[in-house]
């Protein structure tokens, strides 16, 4: 918040008040309605058919699902960095941020979960994971931690949300009935009583320092699940900090492009200031950096070395087959963002909505051509096998399912920031109060 | 300029150089080379193995698909071993001698294998021979106080009768998995006036079978008068390996139910304490409704 503007409590209350959609917002509504529509169809054609409407064969069965899936994992990890790890440093400045981090880490956690099981073959046998699973397996891992990552990143969305459902169940005429039972239903016993806000304020803390290993393990876990596997590209000891580090670049890439989007359709100038946009800028940069960093130790060590096994995968991903989007995601995912970034200028709110949107897109070819060109190559050569095993391009059902997990998350996104505040009012009011009494 | 006619000179010469090395290599004609080789397995029905090339430079490429016709002691249909031996990809036909010429074979201590090769452009009309002496490899072990010997005899046909043949290089070896190893420290043994090689077992420790068993291995090998012979015999020389199956044992890459103590212990304690504190956190729900309820 701009510490040179005080605003009074119901000024505050007004501004952050969630807003009906406007013609824009109903659009926006619509359009990614109809994309999910298109998924839900192409998932119904592929529960009907089978997984051979996909373009996955014998040598990629990881598609562009388990690439949706890796991209969502890594999204969500923002959670952590604005919400836990800021608040544990005592960061102040980034509390308008914290509400925008968490609704993006408990939507992306719910389709990175969703788009596992379209990657089943058998959704029903989904069951069979915990009667069954196997503790050795970092599949089973993952599944652990998913779910314990979604219910810790619900309850810091929720909790810091009650003393905002207390301003909204204040004057219910403002609000649709539906919206009124769920503010009663969800924070009706909110008092704001000294004794209330010591648990909840106790109870966040604790959430945030639990957080950060879970998250950490989230995303450790799932570069697991590639780097056990002993296949050209994967067989890395460094892919874990290399998935964390690359998961907290895109994850602040998302929340850069949604606090642009907030601030513009909902007039948050006030609160969602350049001043934000200037520090989540260095910290943009300052991650893009240590992710470059990691990539070039992914590919320049192994490069330099040569292997046999190692060698057809490389040459295709620097010079082949996957060349120009490889060099896409690296231009587009790390290098210009640093390039607009390191300068003050770059760091303006559209520069940086720019920059932002890079990143995310950058990051999510990023994690195809992790987990794609790999399957490729295996070691044995691809023998006596139809000429459509020896390559892969998602089929239309493919990417009418990946889209649609990714307007399902924005729609998370979008009908969240109609029902609740998008920016915590109380801790605001809250803030505001402090700095006016130190005034 | 005169650096200009210097370049001009550099290119020609390098241009001609290249160019004529070019033509080097596709000058030299591809010369066939058709190979006769005798076998012989402990002491059984022997056979002959024909070996078909394309030599160019140091180059030679085996040849798939070529016709042989394989003669005993001449060319005559009579004596014909067989005419439907046709190469491998790697070049090769084999041929066991037919009990139709059991006859011609026992008539003499030395024959000769011919063989005739069509089908393949560069080997049509392209003949090779080779004349072998009747030999006989022996094999037999002796254990004296602690040192284990293996001895090799090696005799061949003469007048009826089974000479021992002296100065005959014999490879004495165990057999492994894929290949052979020498049993001490030497490969090769240089047989003595009664054909006989003694070469002392030295791989005390070597793993046998499940009794204990290796397969010991006497081998001659391109000899030009005797061709290839080979011998083996088991003896109880190994050490017995036992088979120690970890199917049922806890290990990372067991059934679920074999999972081991320490990753299982580990998973829920981890999974213990995050799972405890939020249990503990939505009880702290509930504390802050009740506050709430009380606070009315």
């Amino acid at each position: 918040m701009d510490t040179t503007i005080t605003l009074t409590e119901e000024q505050i209350s007004r501004d952050l008040y969630p807003q009906k959609f406007g013609k824009r917002g109903t659009i926006w509504v619509a359009i990614l309605i109809v994309i999910c529509l298109v998924g839900a169809y192409a998932y119904y054609r592929q529960l009907k058919e089978g997984l051979v409407v996909t373009h996955m064969r014998d040598y990629v069965s990881w598609g562009i699902y388990i690439s949706n899936f890796v991209f969502f994992v890594a999204i969500s990890l923002v959670g952590s960095l604005i919400t836990a790890i800021f608040r544990l440093s005592n960061v102040r400045w980034s509390t308008p941020l914290t509400r925008i981090a968490e609704i993006i880490a408990v939507s992306a956690i719910v389709f990175a979960a969703i788009i596992i099981v379209v990657d089943m073959g058998r959704p029903e046998r989904f069951l069979n994971l915990f009667l069954h699973g196997r503790m050795q397996s970092p599949i089973m891992w993952d599944v652990i931690v998913i779910g314990t990552y979604f219910f810790i990143s619900l309850l810091l969305l929720y909790l810091p949300l009650m003393p905002d459902l207390r301003i909204l169940n204040r004057d219910p005429q403002k609000n649709p009935r539906f919206l009124n039972r769920l503010y009663r239903f969800g924070g009706s016993f909110w008092k704001g009583t000294k004794e209330q806000f010591r648990v909840s304020n106790r109870a966040i803390a604790i959430l945030c320092i639990i957080i950060i290993p879970v998250a950490f393990c989230i995303h450790t876990v799932t570069s697991w699940l590639f780097a056990t596997t002993y296949r050209p590209g994967w067989d890395s000891t460094n892919f874990g900090a290399y998935f964390v580090s690359g998961a907290f670049l895109v994850g602040a890439g998302g929340v850069v492009v949604a606090m642009y989007v907030f601030r513009k359709s909902y007039n948050l100038e006030k609160y969602i200031t350049d001043l934000h946009f200037e520090k989540m800028g260095r910290i943009v940069v300052l991650l893009a950096l240590l992710y470059l960093y990691f990539n070039v130790n992914e590919y320049l060590v192994p490069a330099f070395k040569m292997k046999k096994p190692e060698e057809q995968h490389l040459t295709q991903l620097f010079a082949g087959e996957f060349a120009p989007l490889f060099w896409f995601a690296i231009l587009v995912g790390m290098l210009i963002p640093i390039l607009i970034l390191v300068f003050k200028k770059g760091r303006k709110p559209l520069p940086m909505f720019i920059a932002g949107v890079m990143i995310v897109i950058g990051a999510w070819f990023k994690r195809y051509l992790i987990v794609t060109p790999t399957l490729l190559h295996p070691f044995l050569p691809m023998n006596d096998v139809p000429e459509s095993y020896k390559h892969y391009f998602p089929s239309w059902q493919e990417w009418a399912i990946a889209m649609g997990s990714l307007a399902g998350a924005l729609l998370i996104i979008t009908f969240f920031a109609r029902v609740y505040p998008i920016i915590p009012i109380q801790e605001t009011i809250n803030e505001q109060n402090e700095k006016a009494e130190q005034l | 300029m005169k650096r200009l006619n210097n370049y001009r000179i550099l290119f020609l010469l390098v241009t001609f150089i290249v160019s004529s090395s070019g033509y080097t290599q596709d000058s030299i004609a591809k010369q066939p080379l058709l190979d006769v080789n005798y076998f012989s397995y402990d002491n059984n029905i022997p056979y002959v193995q024909v070996m078909a090339r394309l030599k160019q430079g140091r180059k030679f490429e085996p040849i798939k698909g070529v016709n042989i016709k394989l003669y005993l002691d001449s060319v005559s249909s009579s004596l014909l071993i067989t005419d439907k031996a046709v190469t491998d990809e790697t070049g090769k036909a084999n041929a066991g001698m037919p009990t139709s010429l059991q006859k011609e074979w026992d008539a003499s201590p030395t024959h000769k294998f011919i063989a005739e090769a069509s089908g393949v452009k560069e080997f049509e009309g392209e003949r090779a021979e080779i004349e072998i002496t009747k030999a006989r490899l022996l094999i037999d072990t002796a254990t004296a106080s602690e040192t284990r010997n293996i001895i090799a005899t090696f005799t061949a046909l003469e007048n009826g009768e089974w000479i021992p043949v002296k100065d005959v290089d014999i490879k004495i070896a165990v057999k492994r998995m894929g290949g052979t190893l020498t049993i001490g420290d030497e490969a090769t043994y240089t047989s003595d006036s009664s054909g006989t090689v003694t070469a002392e077992f030295k791989r005390d420790s070597i793993p046998g079978d499940a009794y204990g068993n290796i397969v010991l291995v006497a081998t001659v090998e391109d000899n030009d008068k005797y061709g290839n012979l080979s011998i083996e015999k088991t003896a109880k020389w190994g050490a017995p390996f036992a088979y120690h199956s970890t199917l049922n044992e806890r290990s990372l890459f067991a059934s679920r139910n074999k999972t081991p103590i320490w990753l299982l212990f580990m998973a829920y304690f981890i999974i213990g304490i995050v799972w405890g504190t939020l249990i503990y956190l939505v009880f702290q729900i509930f504390k802050i409704k009740k506050l709430g309820k009380q606070a009315v």
